[in-house]
Parts: C-alpha cells; sequence; structure tokens
C-alpha cells in the first residue's frame, strides 16, 4: 500500500531543507580544519548570551539526540513490520510501516538542523576543545557527512519509492529500507565514537596526542554505547510512535480511526517492551566497561555524588516495565477467552511491585551525619541489604522474566492449540520460566556469600537464563499456537482510553529517562571535557546536583514534545491536503486475531 | 465543557514530568566542584599544616575516599588505619616514607594481598595531584600511627608533571578586592612593608618575604594571619609575636579585603605588583 502521500509543496520544502541541512554540514567540512587552526588563537571559551554555553549545549544537544534516536530507532522496526506484510501478504502491516517512517520522515530535517546548531555551538563556544576533537576525529567528519548523505538519500527513495517499487519489486524496497537503516546505524557509531572518547579516551598517549585513530573510536565505551543506543532508540521510537497512536485514538472520530490506532499503539508498545527486557543487560555490559576503564570513574557514578541518581533510574524503569504490563492486561480485555489468564495477573503484580521495590533501594548514598544516625549506618540495617547488585540483579532479571509472561498470556488469549502435544507443552513452558527464575534467584542468594569479582560473573547465568527461557518458551509456542482455534477477534479500538494515557505515560518516562542517562554519562566527567585530558576550565567546570539537572530535563522534554507535536501537526495539514487522494484505502482492522 | 484531547494529554505529561522533577528536587543535593590546587614548593610550612592539607587532599581532590577508610575495612582497598607504623614492613628493604609514595605513584608495584590492582597513580590524570599535593598526602599517611618525615625533595620531580593534561588550569580564587589598592595599603597604612618583602615591593628582613606567599599558602591561612597573627602561628626561623595584633581595628573592611586580594596575586617568579600585569589575568 502506499501513496498516502502526492508529492506537494509541504514536502518538497521539507526536502529541501533536509537537503540544505546537509549540504550545510557538508560544505561545513572543510571549514573545521581552518577552524582548527585558528582555535589556537581564540579563547577557550565564549560565554553563549543570557543561559551561558553548557545550558545552550546541553539544550540543543539533548533535543538533537531525541530526535536523531527516533529516526534512527523508529525505521528499525518499521522494516522488520514490511518484511511482515511482505512475506504474510497482509496489507496492514504495510500500511503500519509507511505510518511509522511517515512519522520519523518528518522529524528528519530539524534532527538534522539540531546537529548543525550543535556544532556551532561547539565552534563557537568552546573552540579549544573542539579544536582537539577536530585533530583527533577530523577524518571520521567525512566518513559522518558521506553517510549521512547515503541516509538521507536512502531513506527519500525508500519513502517515496513505497508505491513504485511494490508488487514484484518489493524485495527492492524492503532492500532499501535495510540499506537506510544500515547508513543510519553507522551514523550512530560514529558519532557515539565523539561521545565516547570523551568519557573513556583511547588511541592516545598521556600528552593527550593522537597515536591511532582507530584506538579513539574503538574506545572502551564505544560499543557498549553502540549496543545501549541501539536498542534504546527502539525503545524510544517504539513508545514515541505508541504515544502518537494514542493521541490519535484518543481524537478519533470514527470506531475504523480508533481500532487503527488501537492497533499501531499496541505494535508501538509491543516494540517498545521487546527492546526494553533486554536493554538493562546492555546497561549492564555498559557499567561494566566503565569500571574496566576507570575504577574512579565507575565508583564515582555508582557510589559517589551521582548514586540517587540510580534511585531515580529505578523508578522511571519501574513505571516502564508496570506500565507495559498493564497495558497489556488492559489490552487483554478487548480478547475474547482471556478471562482465562486475569487469575494471573494479581500474582505478576506482586513480583513486578517486589522487584521495582528492591531495585529502587539504595546502598552507597552520600547522607548526612544526622540521616545516618536516624537509619542507624551508612544503610538501612534490614533493606539495605536489598541494595546490592545482587538483589538488584535478581529484581531485574525476575521482572524482565514477569513481563515475558504478560506478553505470552496476551499472546494467546484469544487461541486455543490444536495440538495433541498441547498439555505436554505448555507444561514444559513452565519448567522453563520455573527453572529459569530458579537459576536467577539461586545465583541472587549465592551472590551474598562470594567475593565481588566472582559475583559479578553470576549475572552473566542470571541473564543467559532469562533470555535462553524466553527463547526456547517461544519455540515451543509458535508451533503450539500456529492453526489454533479462536475464541473470538480482538476488538480492536475497545480498549480503555485509560490505556491510552499509559502509552503516554511510557513514552514521557522513557524521554525522560534518556535525558537523565544523558546527563549520567556527560556527568561522570565531572571537571573534564575529555575524561584525564582535556580539562574543562570554564566557569561551568562544576557538575550539577540532580535537582539542577531534572529541572533542565524536564524543560527540554517538554520543549521536545511541542516541536513533535508541531511537526506531526504539520504532517496532519498534509494528509488533510490530500483527502481522497489515496490510491489504496487504509486497511480495516476493527476485528482480526492478531 | 469538553476539554480538548491535546490539553488533557499536555497536563498528563506535565503532572508526570512535574512529579520526576519534584522527586529529584526533593533528595540530597550534590554537586561536583573541580578541585582547587595547592601549591607548597618553596615555602614554610609546619608538619602540622601539612598533614592537615594532606587530610584535605585525602577527603577531596584525591578521591582516595573513594576506596579506602580510616578504620574500616573496605571491600576495594586496604583499611589505611596505623598505615603510617605499618608502611615500614610492608616491602622489605623499603622505608615507611618510600613504601608510601610508590603505592601513591606507581600503585600497582606491590598490591596488598586480597585486593585488586585498581588504584590509580595519583599523580596522573584525572586525579592528577601536583608534587606539593602528593608531599602532603604522603605526610598523612605518614601520620596514621607513623612519623612525619617526608620532605619535598623526596618526591620524585616528576611527579605531577602530567596532572595538568592538554587542557588543564588551576581553578583561580575570586575576591572581591583591589589588589592595587591592597598594594597602596601594604605599602601604607598597613605599614607591613616595615617588615615583609612582597615581590618588588619592601625589602625588610625582619619579617618572611611574602613574594610567593598566595602560591605557598591558602586564602583562609592569609586572612587569619593578618586579623589574629598569634593563633596562626610563627613562621619558622623568625621571632614570635613581632606581628601587630591590631589589624582587625585599624584597618577598614574595604582595605583589609584589598590587602588580601593584594597578598593572593603573589606567587613568586611570575607573580608582578598590580599596574605591572596581574599574573591572574594572565
Amino acid at each position: 500500500m502506499g501513496g498516502l502521500e502526492a508529492p506537494g509543496s509541504v514536502t518538497l520544502r521539507r526536502y529541501a531543507l533536509a537537503v540544505l541541512a546537509v549540504a550545510a554540514l557538508t560544505l561545513l567540512l572543510p571549514a573545521l580544519s581552518a577552524v582548527a587552526q585558528e582555535a589556537g588563537k581564540a579563547p577557550d571559551y565564549r560565554a553563549f548570551p543570557l543561559i551561558g554555553s553548557r545550558l545552550a549545549v546541553w539544550a540543543i544537544a539533548q533535543l538533537h539526540l531525541n530526535f536523531a534516536a527516533f529516526i534512527l530507532g523508529v525505521p528499525i522496526f518499521a522494516v522488520i513490520i514490511e518484511i511482515m506484510g511482505w512475506r504474510t501478504g497482509e496489507q496492514r502491516y504495510d500500511w503500519l510501516s509507511h505510518e511509522f517512517v511517515k512519522l520519523t520522515f518528518a522529524a528528519f530535517s530539524i534532527t538534522a538542523l539540531l546537529g548543525a546548531f550543535l556544532l556551532f555551538l561547539f565552534i563557537g563556544y568552546y573552540p579549544k576543545f573542539w579544536a582537539y576533537m577536530t585533530g583527533i576525529f577530523y577524518p571520521t567528519f567525512w566518513v559522518y557527512a558521506t553517510l549521512f548523505f547515503l541516509e538521507t538519500f536512502a531513506v527519500y527513495l525508500w519513502y517515496y519509492g513505497w508505491d513504485w517499487l511494490s508488487g514484484p519489486r518489493k524485495w527492492i524496497h524492503v532492500a532499501l529500507g535495510v540499506v537506510s537503516n544500515l547508513f543510519g546505524t553507522g551514523i550512530l557509531f560514529v558519532s557515539n565514537a565523539w561521545v565516547t572518547f570523551m568519557v573513556s579516551p583511547g588511541g592516545i598517549d598521556e600528552a593527550g596526542t593522537l597515536k591511532s585513530l582507530w584506538g579513539a573510536i574503538a574506545n572502551p565505551t564505544w560499543m557498549p554505547i553502540n549496543i545501549h543506543r541501539l536498542i534504546a532508540n527502539i525503545v524510544f521510537g517504539g513508545t514515541i510512535a505508541g504515544a502518537y497512536a494514542a493521541v490519535r485514538f484518543l481524537s478519533a472520530k470514527t470506531d475504523e480511526e480508533r481500532a487503527r490506532y488501537d492497533w499501531m499503539g499496541y505494535v508501538g508498545n509491543f516494540v517498545a517492551i521487546s527492546a526494553l527486557m533486554v536493554l538493562p543487560f546492555a546497561g549492564y555490559y555498559l557499567g561494566r566497561e566503565i569500571y574496566a576503564f576507570n575504577q574512579t570513574m565507575g565508583i564515582t557514578m555508582m557510589g559517589g555524588f551521582m548514586s540517587w541518581l540510580w534511585v531515580i533510574q529505578a523508578i522511571l524503569i519501574g513505571v516502564l516495565f508496570i506500565g507495559s504490563n498493564y497495558y497489556l492486561w488492559l489490552g487483554m480485555e478487548r480478547i475474547p477467552g482471556s478471562e482465562r489468564y486475569r487469575r494471573y495477573i494479581p500474582y505478576m503484580i506482586m513480583i513486578l511491585a517486589a522487584g521495582f521495590i528492591v531495585w529502587a533501594t539504595p546502598r552507597s548514598i552520600p547522607l548526612t551525619p544526622s540521616e545516618a544516625r536516624v537509619m542507624g549506618g551508612t544503610h538501612h540495617p534490614v533493606l539495605g541489604v536489598l541494595g546490592v547488585m545482587s538483589a538488584k540483579n535478581t529484581a531485574v532479571n525476575l521482572m524482565i522474566l514477569t513481563t515475558f509472561l504478560s506478553y505470552l498470556l496476551y499472546r494467546r488469549a484469544n487461541k486455543v492449540s490444536v495440538r495433541p502435544w498441547a498439555g505436554k507443552g505448555m507444561a514444559v513452558q513452565w519448567v522453563i520460566l520455573g527453572i529459569a527464575a530458579t537459576v536467577v534467584t539461586f545465583y541472587g542468594v549465592y551472590g551474598y556469600f562470594v567475593e565481588s569479582i566472582v559475583r559479578i560473573g553470576f549475572s552473566v547465568y542470571q541473564v543467559l537464563s532469562v533470555l535462553g527461557a524466553i527463547a526456547l518458551v517461544m519455540a515451543i509456542d509458535i508451533p503450539l499456537f500456529k492453526g489454533a482455534r479462536s475464541t473470538g477477534t480482538i476488538r480492536w479500538g475497545t480498549i480503555a482510553p485509560r490505556s491510552q494515557y499509559v502509552l503516554i505515560l511510557l513514552a514521557v518516562t522513557f524521554t525522560w529517562l534518556m535525558g537523565l542517562m544523558g546527563f549520567a554519562r556527560s556527568g561522570i566527567r565531572q571537571h573534564w571535557h575529555v575524561y584525564g585530558v582535556v580539562r574543562d576550565t570554564s566557569p561551568d567546570a562544576w557538575t550539577p546536583a540532580l535537582g539542577y539537572a531534572a529541572n533542565m530535563i524536564t524543560i527540554v522534554t517538554v520543549v521536545f514534545f511541542l516541536l513533535v507535536l508541531f511537526i506531526f501537526w504539520l504532517g496532519s495539514l498534509a494528509e488533510k491536503g490530500k483527502a481522497g487522494a489515496h490510491e489504496t484505502p487504509v486497511p480495516v482492522i476493527a476485528a482480526s486475531d492478531r | 465543557m469538553r476539554v480538548p484531547v491535546l490539553v488533557k494529554v499536555g497536563a498528563f505529561a506535565l503532572l508526570v514530568m512535574g512529579s520526576y522533577t519534584y522527586y529529584a528536587n526533593s533528595i540530597p543535593q550534590i554537586q561536583s566542584l573541580p578541585p582547587q590546587e595547592l601549591s607548597l614548593e618553596g615555602g614554610n610550612v609546619t608538619p602540622e599544616q601539612l598533614v592537615k592539607a594532606g587530610e584535605e587532599i585525602f577527603h577531596g581532590k584525591g578521591t582516595c575516599e573513594i576506596c579506602h577508610r580510616i578504620g574500616q575495612k573496605g571491600t576495594r582497598a586496604p583499611d589505611l588505619a596505623g598505615v603510617g607504623a605499618r608502611a615500614g614492613s610492608r616491602k622489605p628493604g623499603t622505608s615507611a616514607k618510600a613504601y608510601l609514595m610508590e603505592s601513591l605513584l606507581e600503585p600497582g608495584a606491590y598490591v596488598v594481598e586480597g585486593y585488586p590492582n585498581i588504584m590509580p597513580k595519583v599523580d596522573r590524570p584525572p586525579i592528577g595531584l601536583n608534587r606539593s599535593e602528593v608531599w602532603a598526602l604522603t605526610a598523612f599517611l605518614e601520620s596514621l600511627g607513623g612519623t612525619v618525615d617526608v620532605k619535598l625533595d623526596d618526591i620524585p620531580k616528576s611527579a605531577g608533571a602530567a596532572a595538568g593534561a592538554a587542557g588543564a588550569g588551576a581553578a583561580e580564587l575570586k575576591l572581591p578586592g583591589d589588589p592595587k589598592a591592597g598594594q597602596a595599603v601594604f605599602a601604607g597604612k598597613g605599614g607591613c612593608i616595615a617588615c615583609h618583602r612582597a615581590g618588588a615591593i619592601g625589602a625588610s628582613p625582619v619579617g618572611p618575604d611574602l613574594s610567593q606567599i598566595a602560591k605557598i599558602q591558602t586564602p583562609e591561612y592569609v586572612m587569619g594571619k593578618i586579623l589574629n597573627p598569634a593563633a596562626m602561628g610563627t613562621v619558622a626561623g623568625f621571632p614570635p609575636g613581632v606581628m601587630p595584633q591590631t589589624f582587625g581595628q585599624t584597618l577598614t573592611s574595604r582595605e583589609y579585603v584589598d590587602l588580601v586580594s593584594f597578598l593572593l596575586t603573589l606567587k613568586g617568579e611570575g607573580a608582578h605588583p598590580p599596574g605591572a600585569g596581574s599574573p591572574a589575568k594572565k
């Protein structure tokens, strides 16, 4: 399906903006080396009017990252959905994929413009720092610009060629989507090299002189951040797409429209929750590499002035897990046959709540002497035991297993297996889940009785048992419910409206969480632009407290959503202007088995 | 009245973000401030002052406290209680002083059994202690059950050479006073010139030469020494009780602040009297 947008003035303007942004970036590159030479004569810093340079860079960097995460994350699952539509022949998937790409398409230009703005800020207000970074990474700037150009080209072709490359040429279109994603991932990896070099510099000598460009790129936190951001971008894209669908659902005038966006919201949440389940593992990998790079940095991050940040992070992740599960449980109410599984929900709530409480239990936090006296020590005499990594790892793994179980029950809510081995298959599934939970709990408890270096290794067994259980259970579930008897069709569009606010809650929370993690990544460098190499001697060399950071994150998140609203509104204007111009009507999905 | 969907959604989103922001503002607010540089080279400093400076480095810039405790066994690093006494017997043939310096500058050379080899070199970035700071920190560690006998000359000249790194620079203390007016107080109403030399100004040998006082002493010391000289001790080699105790009454607060500002521009070789180009503005 396609042709939702005919070329028009809005589209042309958008195209022109993106091309201009790419061209500006490309033209800037040769100027960068000259800028680097001139920087020797320039002051170390200049002051941005009114708000200061740091806040200006903070705001624009966070906005740029939000948009970049969105336009890089959504195409990843959009192409997967397109492939599903292509292979199954179900047009609704193709429509949905196109709908997702349309969202990212609208955000493409502003991402590029914010990136250019960020570059100007660095050149203008941090000339010495930027000269140093240019000296290290100049060759990669060309790679970045080239990839950006190629990605722009591929995405535009992917989007505008939706009709042209349909039918027997669909495989070319799908390949374009895959190629767009490869270029996008390449862009992410290149820019991650710059960011991670600031945290964990490599490829340089003690004086900061470049010895190996590859060493600077493949610094200790580069790959962990690549993986973490790639997964997080998918979660982010899923939540934003889900929130978009929620607003469209709540504003819908017809049942059909409501059904369509109910389904879109469900898919957005499904994508987000699927990626969210593996995100904590990527986070642990990143944390481990930070410790391996520099113990002081790791300890400052987890047990120093930032320790409260992880309590807030735990709360946000708890909200994400509980919110996602709640949405699934609400969704089951529109599925005939789901009543069979409702009795499990209270137990799942208990596990999630307990996991949330454990994860949010602090251990090493700065206390005033009076607070320490009241508590009877630096950590709580009873609950303090839950604040260590053994308990937290166990909690998060059990939360992930529970979330997977929620999805499993949702998936089979209106299905009855017709396989003769159905009973045994399900029993094996329960045994697998039980074994995984036992392994996770066993290593969680055992971790209290061994040295920390051994304990760290236990988290690998816990993660592998959970991921293994998920893979095995799904391997049984797919054939188990293939050709299953339906107990009724899903009544898309009849989900309780409060579920849509859950989708919005997830989007807002994850966006805020991204801002918080950005602050953590940047804050652990403390008074260094490049940790241990280029010291921050500006008036803003101090690292702010969490309250200050939270105020800033909230302001930027509000601005981000206002910009998103504006962009989507622009997109809707284009849609209204072409009413009746669609070559193919949007699919009817008010009732379906899936 | 029907509330538009976008208004409801916006209010809900603001409520969610507001609750996160409120919580983040309700917990202890801790900033991370860039460390101040300490320089004691070429100055007279008593062992007590040295140990005190070292203790501050231990708790602050040195970030030692992240892993080490004094009087409490740590999981990452040894308890330092009594390390001054214990250090001499750690490695055969190595004195306590040499062992402690090695522990700070080459921590991987000897690792206490049962602990991981994770300690960074304290004179290298990101900790980046300078030579004076390594000296003071060694003295503090010696004071934990041992005898403070470390001299600045014991610390290798190379220590702290890389502390600054590519973009390093010490944070300057900004005082509200006018150094030029303070110089006038020094040479005029204050009468300091009668006993002290300050760079190109004065030549009296009665009191200590203050030409690099900003480099070898803290602002707190300088301020305290003017108002209550007896309480701040007497510099070795000079007679006690000579410095007047009356500056707190004879100088106005403006003159006092100006005088302190002037004294804090005196940094030895690079220091020049105000008017000839303040080094702080370089």
